[in-house]
């Protein structure tokens, strides 16, 4: 009865505010969490949630609020174009808590147009490390929407399949994951390759520099594609100077989505339109 | 020289091939109660100390030894024009050919510290070989963080547990050994784009480094300065050369684009402290808690006898 209590008008006043970059108040965002059903509504897609073109897809935004808004501007504005995003919405940039914000409230008020991914910084142990922890504590003076928001994050899908043949997601293959169904049988919490493994140059499996996931060759990439009639593999998390890499004879693609990376990388920004 | 060969421990010693020992989070407890964690941070403190009011010019001991490594980092340094940037291929972001010299240096460490340690301390090369090897990126990810410059400055506890750097050569150990390390860091940082392992984002102290600000603003203790003239560009511009606080920050001012507040906001809030002494003391306890206490750094460590958990 009470799915929702936050209409549509104060959704609507949210995503105003937000755009200015004027973050919610505390319970603002505690009702956006626990009141305005978004939990309902992540709750009820796949872990490969199925995404119809076009559909403009988004890598690591890592709270460079600015840059998303340029993205809107460049790619087209919400609900107008469809928007993917895999993960990576919090950490490193100054402002993680609009960012993330914006996205959850875009993501209730227009379920259908814009779906949003989980990524490795989606998480409380690493975003205690890396930036959202320390940054909702400045903003709020306590960790209560750094509770809301990671609270919320264990309900975000994995991944994302477009028209049946780009698969995406934020990190990338695992040895225990064969086929898309395997997927969509999981269970969302304890699943992390998925958000923390690299492509590399080697073949087969590798152990991961990053203490978590793996490396996977072109072999498995293939092996995968061809197995599970796909494609292409869609992917983020790893910052590429052009804002998108081709690798693995076009079975993988990178792309990232915060430009000038940390303020020092001198990266370009890209998003994929896909028609 | 022959005062530090005396103490120098032998093979009887059982120098063992260093391996990891913080293997999750649970291990945490174990490592912060390690003559290892007791060590270093207390070794950490002690540089810190040691250079305070002193300028990198400043009258000190450099002794042979501390020359020795010096040449070491020579050595590396040198390297990098034997495999400059890689502009052929198609990368991501960080630049292939770190790879190589990253190899280089695995390769050449044991001879390196073959040629520069007296004979007792060489059966010791097996136990400094993977700090050293550590301490400028990771190859695979070809990035650098705090971690790195921890792995660094764990060599050099090492060597002054070896007996081959001494107490006299403190002050050398920061401003002479330290600031030769940093050249060296920033260039390969520059040279191949390593990507930033650094925790915190902006809410962090430094993408790459955290010890230069550290030993800096001990520096600063007791000088004309204030917090708040350390973001001031013109004295930058005339000290920098003399402090590793301004190196720091110049470093920073070069490298990022944006607001200063926005990008380094631990720094911007630094310029508001009152004192140098309370700015080197604020950053002591972070070091504890940011560095040497979160696990996703210290998880690469790796413990031998010079260095153990035990």
């Amino acid at each position: 009865m009470d799915m929702l209590e936050v209409d549509i008008g104060t959704l609507d006043s949210w995503i105003e505010q937000l755009f200015e970059c004027k973050q919610l108040s505390e319970l603002s965002v505690k009702n956006l969490c626990d009141k305005a059903s978004a939990k309902e509504v992540l709750m009820q897609e796949s872990n490969v949630q199925p995404v119809r073109c076009p559909v403009t897809v988004c890598g690591d935004i890592h709270g460079q609020f600015h840059d998303l808004v340029e993205l809107f501007k460049i790619g087209g504005n919400s609900p107008d174009t469809n928007y993917l995003f895999m993960g990576d919405y919090v950490d490193r940039g100054y402002y993680s808590v609009e960012t993330v914000t914006l996205l959850v409230a875009m993501k209730i008020r227009f379920p259908e147009r814009i779906t949003i991914l989980r990524g490795n910084h989606e998480s409380r142990q690493i975003t205690q490390v890396y930036g959202f922890y320390d940054e909702c504590l400045r903003k709020y003076g306590n960790a209560e929407v750094w509770k809301h928001f990671t609270d919320l994050f264990d309900y975000l899908p994995l991944t994302a399949l477009i028209e049946e043949q780009i698969f995406c997601l934020h990190g990338g293959l695992s040895p225990s994951i064969d086929t898309l169904d395997h997927i969509r049988s999981l269970d969302r919490g304890p699943m992390c390759d998925l958000l923390w493994s690299d492509p590399d140059d080697r073949c087969g499996w590798g152990i991961s520099p990053r203490g978590a996931g793996y490396t996977f060759g072109q072999d498995i990439s293939e092996a995968f594609n061809h197995n599970n009639g796909l494609t292409l593999i869609a992917r983020a998390h790893q910052l590429v100077m052009e804002g998108y890499n081709w690798s693995q004879e076009k079975n993988v693609v990178t792309i990232f989505s915060a430009p000038n990376y940390c303020y020092r990388c001198g990266n370009q920004a890209a998003i994929m339109e896909i028609d | 020289m022959s005062e530090g060969t005396s103490s120098i421990q032998t093979a009887a010693n059982g120098f063992v091939a260093p391996r990891r020992a913080i293997l999750d989070p649970k291990d945490m407890p174990r490592w912060q109660k390690s003559s290892a964690y007791t060590e270093i941070s207390g070794f950490i403190e002690q540089l810190s100390s040691c250079v305070e009011n002193k300028l990198i010019s400043s009258d000190y001991p450099v002794s042979a030894h501390i020359q020795a490594v010096c040449q070491l980092l020579d050595t590396a340094e040198s390297w990098i024009k034997l495999f400059p940037p890689d502009t052929t291929s198609s990368q991501r972001f960080g630049n292939r050919s770190f790879r190589r010299w990253e190899e280089e240096l695995r390769a050449q460490a044991p001879k390196l510290l073959h040629q520069m340690l007296p004979e007792p301390a060489q059966e010791a090369v097996i136990e400094l070989v993977p700090y050293l090897s550590e301490s400028f990126g990771n190859a695979t990810r070809i990035d650098y963080g705090s971690g790195h410059e921890l792995s660094f400055v764990v060599w050099l506890m090492c060597l002054c547990k070896l007996g081959f750097l001494e107490p006299a050569d403190s002050a050398a150990i920061v401003l002479v050994v330290f600031v030769r390390y940093l050249q060296l860091c920033q260039q390969l940082q520059r040279t191949y784009n390593l990507e930033p392992a650094g925790s915190h984002g902006v809410w962090g102290l430094d993408d790459y480094q955290f010890l230069p600000f550290y030993f800096g603003s001990a520096q600063l203790i007791g000088t004309q300065t204030t917090p708040a003239m350390g973001l001031d560009p013109g004295l930058i511009a005339e000290k920098a050369s003399e402090y590793l606080y301004l190196q720091g920050i110049r470093f920073i001012m070069e490298m990022k684009k944006g607001p200063f507040f926005e990008h380094s906001r631990q720094l911007y809030d630094i310029s508001g402290v009152p004192r140098w002494q309370k700015v080197n003391q604020g950053l002591g306890k972070m070091y504890q808690v940011e560095v040497l206490g979160k696990f996703p750094v210290v998880q690469h460590l790796v413990f031998g006898s010079l260095f153990s958990m035990d």
